[in-house]
């Protein structure tokens, strides 16, 4: 990050209006305001277990961000990540039921599984990718309507086929045998494995996106698919490409979920990580350096969120609220320049081939 | 308000800016009543800028606009409308899916179906125009469009009628009737019209009074008889006058340009022919084309004329592999196209160079080193080295490849998407190449397609200017209705002769017309 330069100070200005609808949604809904935003805030690093469930919440949502990074690039709007991280999910918790947890090699049988679910998520994605391509659905409704698909899918599985013995429960199914969950940190199910594979899949698509020539056309496809045709870049090709790459990171999330955090598949897994994924990626108009920092913002507040009703008595939906309003804060900010072009300043080269996706052109 | 009066408009110091762009600076006219007034100037001279202040669509940001003794800071479209002005833009601003009556309806006084329906009929008839009153405007004809808008225009009673490029896409009878209202209209009740062109003779043929605009200035203002080298010299700039009167060659001289050319290329008549259509009928989304047979030799340079949505825009997308090809036999290089991707074609030697270039051609927020790099991406060495040597030295595209392509200027546009043909390319599509483009670019552009055809490429173009057709190509496609009218060399032709095709009056005429 450079030092201060009129930029950064114009985020400050944009961080100081999203405040300011803070305080302001919390006096009407009657909250104390200060009180309430330390616990939002302070409640997920306080301790080193909130710390945990911080990270816990920080992995899906990076690696999730991260997959939006790769469909924002070639102007796709996914927002079906929801349902691409509960493919993910059912796949991977579909293969360990397979093999006998006795005698096969928990690592290899992890791996697989991991494999499994980047294969369901990028599958979920390539459907909603190709409806796009071959039968002009646009990606947007395809992915609501694949979300809802995969909320049913998971439902019939828990309540059906996979249900525990004896018992159908919305608790989820039977538990995964020790061998089979990903190592714990600290006795708490923070997986380390999973936090280094999201920082991989983030260096990846961002040198990808950044530095090769896919990464390039990708870029062109976004700016104007008519001249991407015209050129033989094979836009379509290049579209169900990022679905893939998209939807393949977001299911390894969900297979992080099954095999690192809740140890089975349970009705909506993926947890509204997938929307927030879009939201913190909104916030920092696309510019993949600030992704991560706005993944951990919304991490915090996620675990903050949940101490909401025992320390002050409010709903930890209020948490949504203010994630909402920060964002819309956020861009509004940046749109009408309150705080100057965050989509052209935030990181990246002039010319930058991710930003300036919100404050441009849409097409 | 007096609508009998005579009108009396004065623009004073008109001043508007885009960015650093001054698109207007200081203009002052005073427009008489009961005379047409050609507004002439290359593109980007601020022509179209000053009919927008004129007709309440942008506000100037110095300046004002005096009407019958009123002034005015600044116009609104309604308040234009209301003071009696009325533009016909370039594009007619009309619903293409509602019916003529509907669109007609639209912004004039309250009426009933019946009424309305009544009225168009009756302005139809005093105008001479025959337009169906129930179809949708998305079916009619450029020229069809520009009748109904004229009819709404006359119905809102305007006193002061701006017409921007009313002859673009239309046949020259067409052009006759249309003048033949102009006429009218000024000479009745004092009335004005502004004609803004490009076009010397249609300037020459019609207007009392020419103005000259260059660079976003009025520079002059001349009264028949006009001498045309003066006033390409007051458009254009003295070295650029000479360039300029070249598009104007036809007949003899066009002959004498198309033996240099064919002697340019001397292994097109023997050479086996490099496509061949065996009908071949191409569709899209929208539309269908008969089916086509023709064939292209190497070296050839082929130019398709025919009115708007006459057949030739798909027929050259067919061409470039840009439409299906329902039926019939494309062959390419021996290879049967049918059924090919555009990827196909690319590897085939085919390329598409677009009309509308920054929407189809190139990509807004890329650098031109990026595009550079996404066109030749076989090559393997310093790609900065390749943008000097190729982009910057050969075709003059400005230094500075970290620059958006948006910042580029239409000419500038054009000279990087030349730049991004590949030298073995082997047939090229271009549609309307010089659009919009100053008398230098247009000559850059065909120096270069010309150079191009010497080596052997096909080069097939369209272009709404029949001067431009007769004097580049040498050989001659009209479009009519869907359909291939005439395949003809192009010594011997005249704008008239192709206007006749480009209206289906030559049917029976002496030229082949495939079926």
């Amino acid at each position: 990050m450079k030092s201060p330069s009129p930029a950064s100070i114009n985020i400050l200005s944009a961080l100081g209006l999203a405040l300011a609808a803070t305080l302001a949604v919390l006096f009407f809904a009657g909250a104390p305001p200060l009180t309430t935003l330390t616990v939002l805030f302070g409640g997920g690093l306080n301790s080193t277990a909130s710390l945990l469930k911080t990270f816990s919440s920080f992995i899906p949502l990076f690696l999730c961000a991260t997959a939006l990074l790769a469909t924002y690039a070639a102007g796709l709007w996914n927002i079906g990540v929801e349902g691409q991280i509960t493919l993910g999910a059912v796949f991977a918790a579909g293969f360990l039921r397979l093999p006998d947890p006795g005698s096969f090699p928990p690592a290899l049988a992890l791996i697989l599984a991991l494999t499994a679910a980047f294969a369901g998520g990028a599958l979920w994605a390539l459907l909603a990718g190709a409806l796009r391509v071959y039968g002009r659905v646009h990606e947007i409704f395809s992915g609501l309507g694949l979300n809802f698909a995969a909320t049913g899918v998971t439902l019939w599985l828990i309540l059906g086929p996979w249900k525990r013995a004896g018992m159908a429960s919305l608790s989820g199914t039977e538990p995964l045998p020790e061998a089979f969950r990903l190592p714990g940190f600290a006795g708490k199910p923070a997986s380390m494995a999973g936090l280094v594979l999201a920082v991989a899949a983030f260096a990846l698509v961002v040198w990808l996106l950044r530095r090769t020539t896919w990464g390039l056309k990708l870029a062109a496809v976004r700016q104007n698919l008519k001249a991407a045709r015209l050129m033989g870049l094979s836009p379509g090709r290049r579209m169900l490409q990022a679905m893939a790459l998209c939807g393949g990171l977001a299911g390894l999330a969900g297979g992080l979920l099954v095999t690192g955090l809740y140890h089975r598949l349970i009705p909506s897994i993926s947890g509204n990580f997938g929307y927030t994924a879009i939201l913190a990626v909104l916030m920092v108009s696309l510019a993949p350096s600030f992704v991560p920092v706005a993944c951990f913002f919304f991490a915090v507040l996620l675990a903050g969120a949940v101490q909401l009703p025992m320390a002050l008595e409010l709903d930890s939906s209020l948490s949504g609220v203010i994630q909402g309003v920060l964002v819309l804060a956020f861009l509004a900010a940046g749109r009408m320049g309150i705080g100057g072009k965050l989509g052209g300043k935030l990181g990246g080269k002039p010319g930058g081939r991710l930003e300036g996706r919100l404050t441009g052109d849409t097409t | 308000m007096n609508r009998e009066r005579a009108v009396d408009v004065f623009l004073s110091h008109i001043t508007k800016r885009y960015g650093r762009i001054l698109a207007n600076d200081g203009v002052t006219v005073a427009l008489k009543p009961g005379r047409i007034h050609g507004l002439l100037g290359e593109n980007g001279a601020g022509k179209s800028t000053l009919m927008r202040v004129l007709a309440g669509h942008i506000l100037c940001d110095e300046g004002f606009i005096e009407v019958d003794g009123v002034r005015h800071a600044g116009l609104t479209p309604g308040a234009a409308m209301g003071l009696g002005i009325g533009i016909l833009s370039q594009d007619p601003l009309d619903f293409p899916p509602l019916a003529a009556w509907e669109n007609f309806a639209l912004g004039g006084p309250p009426r009933t179906r019946k009424q309305a329906r009544d009225r168009l009929a009756e302005l139809s008839e005093s105008l001479g125009f025959s337009l169906r009153p129930d179809e949708p405007v998305e079916r009619f004809t450029v020229a069809e469009r520009q009748q109904l808008e004229l009819a709404r225009l006359m119905d809102a009673d305007v006193r002061l009628l701006i017409l921007d490029e009313p002859t673009t896409g239309i046949s020259p009878e067409q052009k006759d009737i249309l003048f033949g209202i102009l006429r009218n209209f000024a000479a009745n009740k004092g009335r004005i019209v502004i004609l803004v062109t490009h076009k010397l003779p249609e300037a020459e043929e019609l207007c009392h009074e020419v103005l000259v605009m260059r660079r976003g200035r009025l520079v002059g203002s001349f009264e028949p008889p006009y001498d045309a080298g003066l006033l390409l010299e007051t458009m254009f700039g003295p070295e650029a006058a000479k360039a300029a009167t070249e598009p104007e060659i036809t007949g003899q001289a066009a002959m004498a340009a198309i033996r240099v050319r064919e002697a340019a290329a001397p292994q097109k008549a023997q050479a086996p022919a490099l496509a061949e259509l065996a009908d071949a009928a191409f569709s899209d989304e929208k539309s269908a084309l008969p089916p086509v047979s023709l064939s292209l030799r190497p070296g050839e340079v082929v130019g398709v004329a025919g009115v708007a949505g006459g057949g030739q825009e798909l027929f050259l997308r067919g061409l470039a592999g840009l439409a299906r090809i329902r039926s019939g036999r494309y062959v390419l290089g021996g290879a049967d196209m049918r059924g090919q991707g555009m990827a196909a074609f690319s590897r085939a030697g085919v390329h598409f160079l677009p009309a509308s270039r920054m929407e189809e051609g190139l990509f807004p927020g890329l650098s031109l080193a990026d595009h550079a790099r996404l066109g030749f991406p076989r090559e393997t060495g310093d790609l900065r080295d390749l943008f000097t040597r190729r982009f910057v030295d050969r075709f003059h595209v400005p230094n500075q490849p970290t620059a958006p392509a948006s910042s580029l200027s239409g000419g500038n546009q054009q000279r990087l998407l030349l730049s991004l043909i590949p030298d073995d390319t082997r047939l090229l599509v271009a549609e309307s190449p010089t659009r919009g483009l100053d008398v230098a670019s247009c000559v850059q552009v065909w120096e270069h397609l010309h150079a191009l055809a010497a080596k052997g490429t096909a080069v097939v173009f369209s272009s709404e200017d029949l001067d431009e057709i007769l004097a580049r190509s040498g050989r001659i496609l009209v479009f009519f209705n869907r359909r291939l009218t005439a395949d003809t060399p192009a010594a011997g032709q005249t704008v008239r002769g192709l206007g006749r095709h480009m209206t289906g009056r030559a049917a029976h005429s002496a030229t082949k017309s495939p079926a």
